[in-house]
């Protein structure tokens, strides 16, 4: 038997899951509150989906499953339209967990959001015409949560300013149509805390976190002004983004050991 | 020739807070029953013995040698009997017990060292004072006839709980000066004296440069002040000592004899009162616990030599520890005083996780170095992307924090030793 550890670790991944899970339930307690019970059997489904599709993946290999499923359960349920059916629903959730997850070796070890590549799919495969109608107690809510992630250190300050710069600049050159009733609306703030802003699909350098948030709110707008809707603006974007990630940290590796030879050569 | 800044002011890192620290007490001497010699202190070291169990050896005799640099000598720092010589994996000898006996000890001839550079490095390997050096890149005792580009004396020790530098030197002053001045004959470079914000501990000179270095742990980690002064590669090594191992060799030049013993602060959660204890290196860590001892309160300490996230829980207290931790075994740790918290912990945890990123690594991580690329090239043990990150700049102790943060449950620090292995071992090759 291995002795306790001398010093115990603040932070180990299940209850790094559970402060995304308070954060990500927030606006959706807050859906409930205010529109009644219309989507707590979608998100009865999305989860036993993901333990399901979880377990399918631990068991053969004799490991135990991680939790975090439930996560990207209760965000796609956050951000899907309600009027989509639920086996479109189960099917793109599917999709995403086992296409932007599992098949990488569990969170972590990807390098997408599983909740955005879910949504990427239904977007693509069923066309969805109507933006989810959520009120400003969902958004309130969802600001809740992104103050909670961005204490955690789970979320990026410096990602969410860079989002917020990108968008402003790029609105002035594109301006955005009237499509949006209420601005920001819950999906935008919960597409940014946890599909754009999903640390394993983010930049994972400093000077990276800047550049991949200024890329993800210009893609954002570009999206909208060339005629999405906020829902596949920030999918779609977010997405983009995360793939440009890993080259964004590749370009900040190579100045930081350039900057460090030239330093040792100078002495 | 660059410019030495004079003061480094770091924001990034955390002290932990594991209670009151000794603080400015009056040091009190142990009496210590026995000593270790721990060939885990050492790596890359295999001990070849020169005595046997049941021998009577005195202060400053020779235990043993490296068994592929025999020039660098392990020696006793008691007087008594070799009490036992356990062996370890492949039969390689693992530990050296000394039963103290009396006190009786051997005096080194001084005289030649005083003006000449071999009969220093002579010296100083002879009387095991050597082993107090340790290489950075690879964190090894150097070799014999090296000649590094800076040493690093570090005069300052932000681990929590740690002894306080200044307080335990203000006797050794002499020494301490000495020995700093004695340090700048073995480079050709600058003998760098990294200390806490204060006085100045030794007047600047062209070879002895004062550098003060302020901030939350790691700051005083003499990782972190190569980084920021002299930063080294595969082309460039330094040495690094601790304070404590200049003022010996100070009083080994005056008077010949080796000091041998340490000033130790006992500390932590598992003991009432914090006190700055002076023991023989490689003192059993029981003994230097407050009197009285029974076998209950023995029972439930855990004891580590060093700082609970880099030290190990061992019998004796490792060379280049001056911090004992102590811990109650049956104290519940904090965190799970909540319902909430103990029923998250009994959820089943696949481990080891990932890396996952996070900006509180940054916040730790006070180098130009970026820490989530490089704890992921750990993690896959990728020898080249670790090498190019930078990784040649750190040992253990400088990833604990990292470690500590990482909900992965990976050990980062174990990792980076393997990988300096493996390159100490090609680059010898």
């Amino acid at each position: 038997m291995t002795p306790p550890p001398l010093l115990a670790r603040h932070w180990d991944d299940n209850r790094l899951t559970l402060v995304t899970l308070t954060a990500s339930l927030a606006p959706f307690v807050a859906t409930i509150v205010t529109g009644g019970p219309a989507q707590l059997p979608p998100l009865a489904l999305a989860v036993c989906i993901a333990l399901l599709w979880h377990l399918a993946f631990a068991l053969p290999r004799k490991r135990l499953p991680g939790w975090d499923g439930i996560v990207t359960a209760v965000i796609f349920t956050v951000m899907v339209p309600a009027a989509v059916p639920l086996w479109q629903q189960g099917l793109a959730l599917s999709f995403g967990l086992v296409m932007g997850n599992l098949i990488f070796g569990g969170r972590g070890r990807g390098f997408l959001s599983p909740a955005a590549v879910s949504l990427a799919f239904l977007l693509f495969s069923f066309p969805v015409n109507a933006g989810p109608a959520t009120g400003t107690a969902a958004a309130l809510a969802a600001l809740l949560g992104g103050a909670l992630m961005l204490i955690a250190g789970i979320l990026s300050w410096r990602l969410v300013i860079g989002f917020f710069v990108a968008m402003a600049a790029c609105a002035f050159k594109w301006p955005v149509p009237m499509i949006w009733p209420e601005w920001p609306s819950a999906t935008l703030i919960v597409g940014l805390i946890f599909l754009i802003g999903d640390p394993v699909a983010a930049a994972c350098t400093n000077a990276g976190r800047w550049f991949y948030g200024l890329l993800a709110g210009g893609l954002f707008v570009l999206l909208a002004y060339a005629g999405g809707d906020i829902l596949s603006s920030v999918v779609f974007s977010g997405l983009l983004a995360a793939i440009f990630a890993p080259l964004i940290d590749q370009g900040v590796i190579w100045a930081n050991i350039r900057r460090r030879a030239r330093r040792v050569r100078h002495d | 020739m660059e410019r030495t800044p004079v003061e480094i002011r770091l924001r990034k890192g955390k002290t932990i807070d594991l209670g009151p620290s000794p603080g400015n007490t009056s040091v009190i001497a142990r009496t210590v029953r026995n000593v270790g010699v721990m060939a885990m202190d050492y790596p890359g070291v295999i001990f070849d013995l020169r005595v046997s169990e049941g021998d009577r050896v005195r202060r400053g005799q020779l235990l043993c040698v490296d068994r592929y640099r025999p020039e660098i000598a392990f020696v006793a720092s008691v007087s008594g009997r070799v009490h036992q010589i356990r062996q370890g994996a492949r039969r390689w000898i693992d530990t050296i017990v000394v039963n103290v006996e009396d006190d009786e000890g051997i005096r080194f001839d001084v005289d030649a060292a005083a003006q000449n550079d071999g009969a220093l490095r002579d010296l100083l390997l002879k009387s095991g004072a050597w082993l107090g050096f340790r290489t950075r890149p690879f964190g090894r005792i150097p070799d014999p006839s090296d000649r590094p580009s800076a040493i690093f004396i570090t005069a300052t020790d932000s681990n929590p709980l740690a002894p306080d530098a200044a307080h335990v030197l203000k006797p050794l002053m002499e020494s301490f000066r000495r020995g700093a001045q004695a340090l700048s004959r073995l480079t050709d470079g600058p003998v760098f004296v990294c200390q806490a914000p204060g006085s100045s501990l030794i007047d600047w000179s062209k070879t002895l440069r004062v550098v003060r270095f302020s901030g939350p742990h790691p700051s005083g980690l003499p990782g972190t002040h190569i980084h920021h002064l002299w930063p080294v590669s595969d082309q460039r090594s330094v040495w690094q000592i601790g304070y404590q191992d200049v003022a010996a060799i100070g009083t080994l030049l005056s008077s010949g004899e080796a000091t041998i013993t340490r000033t130790v602060s006992v500390a932590g959660p598992g003991v009432e009162r914090p006190a700055l204890v002076r023991a023989p290196l490689g003192a059993e860590l029981n003994d230097l616990l407050e009197e009285p001892r029974t076998d209950e309160t023995l029972r439930v300490q855990r004891l580590v030599s060093g700082f609970s996230l880099t030290g190990r829980e061992a019998r004796f207290l490792s060379r280049h520890d001056l911090q004992v931790t102590v811990f109650d075994r049956n104290a519940t740790p904090k965190h799970t005083r909540t319902a909430l918290r103990r029923m998250i912990d009994k959820l089943p945890l696949a481990a080891p996780g990932a890396t996952q990123p996070s900006e509180a690594f940054e916040r730790l991580f006070p180098f130009d170095l970026l820490p989530v690329p490089l704890m992921r090239a750990l993690a896959v043990g990728d020898i080249e992307t670790v090498e190019r990150l930078g990784g040649l700049e750190l040992l253990e102790e400088d990833m604990a924090l990292l470690t500590w943060r990482c909900p992965s449950g990976i050990d980062y620090g174990q990792l980076l030793r393997e990988i300096l292995d493996t390159l100490h071992q090609e680059k010898a090759a």
